[in-house]
């Protein structure tokens, strides 16, 4: 470069300067390229800013040094010489004395302390320089921050390599002095980082440091404890967190400072702000596990008087958190631990580094700390927090947990029969329980039986399993605390690795099961519903074998027969069905097995005459047991398999022959639902083998032969055929479904409607999923409009719908057509309901994508298709009836249709929900009702404008009417009670009295649950504006 | 009279306090059911799901909402025949379909027993303030007839001052959740209070509640009161 594009670099740079930044960087970088590459001396370029530097502009002069900055920084360190550093380092030195270039020098300072051939000399010149002459409060954060970084780089240059020490020596004790002038009354937070990282480096790198340990811990200590908000649009990221971190890492660095930190922190523990303390007690737990033992031999006893003050005053909760654990919730401002915890925490820290430090010191620790604690338990004072501490202390190691446990035992477990005593007993083992998990770990299913070292707790084993099994099985039924408390801990120790063998575990399951079964109290029963869940994850064969093949074998061969568990003799079937759907929820072989067994109680039943109710109960149960575990593939192919040989032979049996279950439309249906769940899972291998055999067994051959005349058992066909592959062969399907269509048309009328329904349904599967959409098309009659023909219709037309097929919007049009027949009107009008209800055999299932052609999103795509026009011809129309007909239509489909969908449509239909109520159909009013309730709930800005609409016609739905049903009143009421939330409070002022009086006769409605809700709505106008009483 | 009847009352845990035994199943299905099977077995399924909202019982509904979709629309929008059935359906039709459920004890005891006492966190149902034996109601169910209700309450102290309040609190929330048909009576339980006359008496005086009801700071008090009302 020669000395003539030098200066031209040297002028584009300080023209761009601070206006385009970026090429001002860009030029730096060629001049420092050149210099790299030794065609350019830094030198020349100090002579060629010569000119500059002497500027009488202040700004000349700053714009030549930021120039010589820049370029500095970006030299690689090993590029200068010894003498060229020595020469560019005077030079800065001279130049420190001008005020207006300080931030450049002190950026020049800093790419110079990284030079390797920069002399020790020089960096003591300059730590002189900055401790003598730099005075931090006059300048900016921005300026402040870069002594910070000087440091820093002479840190990384000298002080982080060995081979520098012999230099270091010189410079140790002035650095410190430095670093503590420059970081005396610093508050911005990002120097305070660079601040408190470079006190840490110092604590744990530099020697001397015991001379200056005050200083350099009250740089520190005055910011405690920090808090910072950051502003909203903070360039830098920093978070009240990473300083709080940054300050505690720095006050823990060193031993050193363990004295003073102690000291001072207890003195902030006084402070009353929890968040203060949060962050005081996370500091203390740090400063225990780094300082180490001989620090806390010290000062134990101080930590150990201000904890225990802590502790004893602020226990979280009672036996109400421990009953309910889920109710616990922290607060987010707090670290990883609540002041509690932490307390606890540090304890036992101390404990634990006592001990390893030296155990005679521990002796003395612990022996200190329960000789204060035992009055607590002569007293049953403070029992809980007692047993929390000691607890605490044993979670450490082995044999700290044998000494508490050994120590503290005797204490307190004798077993009682006050129940007020057990209770707290009970209360406080379970702390002990936890330190054993905390020490040994919980059990998991890869390793049950994985032994864990002796213990003191397992020699008190015996005796805690007595007392819990007598506080579950001795005590009055009404005890309901204790007995809850005493499943709980079982459930407990049931997760303690290696503490209860086998037998013990059986014991468990069995006093669960009798529980369970025995006991009608709510709590107790989901304790011991949620230890059974606890029990099967890790022994689910040993559940299955105590419990539920006792729950099994106790149901009886008839309704109505006692069964007896111990002394109770009423147990009833509907119990013993219950708890078996509520345990085994998504446990594999519970499952299987509970489904198999049922199915086989089924068969007996089945057989004796008038068992209709107990067979529906059976067949629900299995239903629900197939239905509730449908997700997370509880029920695998395989067991699909296994079940289908094992059960469903007599399953077909009893459908095909016994009267209980084939004259009870509930009893087949969800019978032929379970069938439905057994071939849905099945390997998709032999789909087509089963659609043969069944289309043989149901159409064919056999003497079924659904389609010769309507029978009932069109129903289990129907789903089986819901649940076969969708892209299976069936070259019959055109054929089945005219066959049906002529069926129906033909015997429609002397048909029962379940069956009329079976072959309706049929058809909707088959043009879901079988069928093509244009022969479905073909097959749609619209000049007959006899009633039955329209059912076929609609339910061909549905299973297009579910499929989204591009025919759809004009069949659904067709429909809307015919609801202005004066004759029909109405009846299809009531028939648009079925386009959106939900077969539960046509559902989507996760993970399952074969069984049919149903789309999610269906119904979104046929409101969108049908409300526009629906709305255009309900207004353009004159005549009440036709109106009345959409308007029914309308609701019926919305009644079906998720809210979210319809917030687009809100402001077209409102008006139309409004006149809804007024029509003589209360379905239509319940839909119209629960729309304007979501509305209100969604739209308070729309409610609140036809308040004085929607007030009256409230008050008008509530009364007993022909067409105001309970449910029409109910919600009625419920919406004039949501409107007092919604709508601002002078809009609802207006209608107070009136609303008060229009209820009074609602008080003495027939309906004990609509005279409640009046109860509530009127309390609220009530209350309305009335000024809360403090 | 110092006989202490409801010192340090036993405090009953919410679920311990006197409910309807009968199930819910009627309330939670509310449609009018033609068919009393259909009940039952919804009653069935409720025992074994306690769920409302299972797939069973949907499937269920559904099924009996198919069935019946072909059941003759029940639409005639002719205004006067509309005006004529509906009278004729409140007079004789109503009756067969819609069965009464009357007031009756638990009622009473459900609307009073949640109120808040005063001066604890509890309630006068878990304090044993009000207790179901003391309540007695006497109505025909007729909307013509006059009908009462009269419950007995305990102080927890014989010198309960804040007795009026609770009698107070109790009063107007009856007043407000019972048809105007009934008398209320409320009347401190024989023996429990020593000023028990002169209580009573302030308690069912028509123009002492009245006047109460005005001072706003006490009906803020027996707003507080009546929060916890279920």
């Amino acid at each position: 470069m020669t000395p003539d594009e030098l200066n031209s670099a040297i002028v584009t740079f300080m023209a761009n300067l601070n206006i385009d930044d970026s090429k001002a960087n860009d030029t730096a970088t060629v001049v420092t390229e050149s210099i790299v590459h030794r065609s350019t001396k830094l030198l020349e370029v100090v002579v060629a800013l010569k000119e500059y530097f002497l500027s009488e502009n202040e700004l000349e002069r700053k714009n030549a040094l930021t120039c010589l900055s820049t370029i500095l920084v970006k030299i690689p360190n090993d590029h200068l010489s010894k003498n060229e550093c020595s020469v560019i380092f005077q030079f800065y030195q001279s130049k420190f004395d001008d005020q207006a270039l300080v931030k450049e020098v002190l950026e020049g300072f800093a790419a110079l302390a990284l030079m390797k051939f920069v002399s020790i000399n020089e960096i003591t010149q300059l730590l002189r320089l900055l401790l003598d002459n730099y005075q931090q409060g006059q300048h900016l954060a921005s300026v402040r921050l870069l002594p910070f970084e000087v440091l820093k780089n002479i840190f990384d240059r000298f002080f982080v390599n060995a081979s520098s020490i012999g230099q270091v020596k010189r410079i140790n004790d002035l650095f410190i002095e430095t670093f503590l002038h420059i970081a005396n009354g610093e508050k911005d937070p990002k120097n305070l980082l660079l601040s408190f990282a470079l006190n840490q480096s110092i604590t744990s790198n530099l020697q001397n440091v015991a001379n200056f340990k005050e200083d350099l811990f009250d740089v520190l200590f005055c910011y405690f404890p920090i808090t910072f908000k950051p502003p909203k649009h903070d360039p830098y990221k920093i978070s009240n967190q990473d300083l709080k971190a940054a300050l505690r890492s720095a006050i823990v660095a060193t031993p050193l400072f363990a004295e003073d930190a102690y000291s001072n922190l207890l003195d902030k523990l006084t402070a009353s702000s929890p968040l203060v303390k949060n962050d005081t007690l996370l500091t203390l737990l740090e400063c225990i596990r780094k300082f180490g033992g001989s620090s806390i031999l010290e000062n134990w006893k101080l930590l150990w008087n201000a904890l225990k003050f802590e502790i004893m005053q602020n226990s979280e909760g009672g036996e109400n958190t421990l009953l309910n654990p889920h109710n616990q919730e922290k607060s987010n401002d707090m670290g990883e631990y609540t002041n509690y915890e932490a307390c606890l925490k540090i304890v036992s820290l101390m404990g634990l580094q006592l001990y390893d430090f030296d155990k005679v010191s521990f002796e003395k620790f612990f022996n200190h700390i329960l000789d204060e604690l035992k009055p607590n338990f002569r007293y049953e004072k403070d029992l809980k927090q007692t047993c929390q501490i000691l607890s605490a202390i044993g979670s450490g190691k082995l044999e700290i947990f044998n000494q508490v446990i050994s120590s503290t035992f005797p204490l307190f477990l004798n077993n009682t029969s006050e129940t007020a005593k057990l209770k707290l007993l009970i209360m406080n083992l379970s702390f002990f329980f936890d330190s054993y998990i905390e020490l040994f770990g919980k059990i998991s299913t890869d390793l049950p039986e994985k032994s864990v070292p002796n213990n003191k707790l397992a020699e008190y084993k015996d005796e805690i399993i007595m007392i819990l099994s007598m506080a579950l099985t001795g005590s009055s039924k009404s005890e309901v605390t204790v007995r809850t408390l005493s499943v709980i801990q079982f459930t407990k120790m049931i997760k303690m690795r290696g503490f209860l063998t086998k037998e013990e575990v059986s014991l468990i399951i069995q006093y669960f099961t009798e529980t369970v079964l025995t006991d009608s109290n709510k709590n107790i029963y989901y304790a011991c519903l949620e230890g059974l869940k606890t029990i099967s994850e890790i022994y689910e064969s040993l559940v299955f074998e105590i419990s539920l093949k006792r729950l099994l074998d106790l149901l009886p061969d008839y309704f109505g027969e006692n069964i007896r568990v111990n002394d109770e003799e009423n147990i009833q079937i509907e119990t013993i069905l219950k708890i078996i759907l509520d345990f085994t929820t998504s446990r594999h072989i519970l499952v299987k097995e509970s489904i198999s067994s049922l199915a086989t109680n089924l068969n007996t039943v089945a057989k004796i005459s008038k068992s209709k109710e107990y067979c529906f109960l059976l067949i629900s149960t299995i239903y629900s047991l197939f239905n509730n575990n449908q997700n997370g593939n509880v029920i695998k192919e395989e067991d699909a398999l296994s079940l289908k040989r094992a059960i469903e032979p007599k399953l077909f049996e009893i459908i095909t022959q016994n009267s209980a279950v084939r004259d009870d439309n509930y009893n087949l249906t969800l019978l032929s639902n379970v069938l439905f769940f057994i071939n849905l899972k099945l390997p998709q291998g032999i789909h087509q083998e089963e659609l043969d055999k069944y289309n043989s067994i149901f159409i064919s051959e056999g003497n079924i032969k659904i389609l010769n005349a309507p029978t009932l058992l069109i129903i289990p066909y129907v789903k089986i055929l819901s649940a076969m592959n969708k892209s299976c062969i069936f070259p019959q399907k055109l054929n089945i479904l005219t066959e049906t269509i002529q069926l129906l048309r033909t015997h429609g009328s002397i048909m029962t409607e379940t069956e009329k329904l079976g072959y309706l349904e049929l058809l909707l599967v088959l043009s879901n999923k079988y069928v093509p959409e244009n022969n479905v098309i073909e097959l749609l009659d619209w000049n007959d409009l006899s009633l039955i023909n329209l059912e076929i219709m609609i339910w061909l037309s549905k299973g297009l719908v579910m499929q989204n097929s591009s025919k759809s919007s004009e069949t659904a049009n067709n429909f809307i057509g015919l609801l202005s027949n004066e004759e029909i009107g109405s009846f299809v009008a009531r028939l648009f309901e079925i386009f959106v209800v939900n077969i539960s055999s046509l559902q989507k299932f996760k993970g399952i994508n074969w069984n049919n052609n149903v789309k999610i999103l269906y119904k979104q795509k046929f409101f969108g298709d049908i409300f526009q026009t629906l709305v255009n011809n309900y207004k353009t129309t004159v005549d009440m009836n036709v109106k009345c007909n959409y308007l029914t239509a309308l609701s019926l489909v919305l009644k079906h249709t998720p809210s979210q969908l319809v917030g687009p449509f809100i402001s077209d239909l409102f008006p139309l929900l409004l006149q809804a109520l007024d029509m003589p159909d209360s379905e239509v009013r319940v839909s119209a009702l629960e729309t304007l309730k979501d509305t209100t709930d969604k739209h308070h800005k729309l409610i609140t404008e036809h308040i004085s609409t929607i007030v009256p016609l409230s008050l008008s739905l509530v009364l007993p009417q022909k067409y105001n049903n309970v449910n029409v009143r109910l919600i009625a009421l419920q919406l004039l009670q949501m409107i007092t939330i919604v709508v601002p409070l002078n809009y609802c002022l207006t209608y107070q009295d009136e609303v008060i009086s229009g209820l009074v006769p609602v008080l003495s409605d027939k309906k004990r649950i609509v005279r409640k809700q009046c109860i509530d709505t009127r309390q609220v106008y009530f209350e309305l504006g009335q000024v809360p009483f403090e | 009279m110092s006989e202490f009847l409801n010192e340090n009352p036993d405090i009953l845990e919410e679920n311990q306090l006197p409910t309807r035994k009968e199930d819910r199943a009627k309330d939670l299905f509310l449609g009018g059911f033609s068919n009393e099977t259909t009940l039952e077995r919804r009653r069935l399924l409720l025992k074994i799901d306690h769920s409302p909202k299972s797939q069973v019982l949907q499937d269920i509904e559904l099924l009996d909402k198919l069935l019946s979709i072909r059941a003759p629309p029940e639409l005639t929008s002719d205004e006067d025949s509309l005006q004529e059935s509906e009278e004729e359906f409140m007079t004789s039709q109503n009756d067969e379909e819609e069965e009464l459920d009357f007031i009756d004890a638990q009622e009473i005891y459900d609307l009073i027993a949640h109120i808040s006492d005063p001066e604890h966190p509890l309630s006068l149902g878990q304090l044993s303030i009000v207790n179901l034996e003391d309540i007695e109601v006497h109505d025909s169910g007729k909307q013509t007839e006059m009908a009462e209700v009269m419950i007995r309450i305990t102080p927890t102290i014989t010198h309960c001052s804040l007795a009026t309040l609770i009698g107070l609190g109790i009063r107007v929330r009856l007043e407000r959740s019972l048809p105007p048909r009934f008398r209320i009576t409320i009347l401190l339980k024989k023996g429990t209070h020593d000023s028990e006359n002169q209580v009573n008496k302030q308690l069912n005086d028509k123009e002492r509640v009245a006047a109460a009801c005005e001072n706003d700071q006490l009906l803020g008090v027996v707003s507080k009161m009546l929060v916890t009302c279920k």
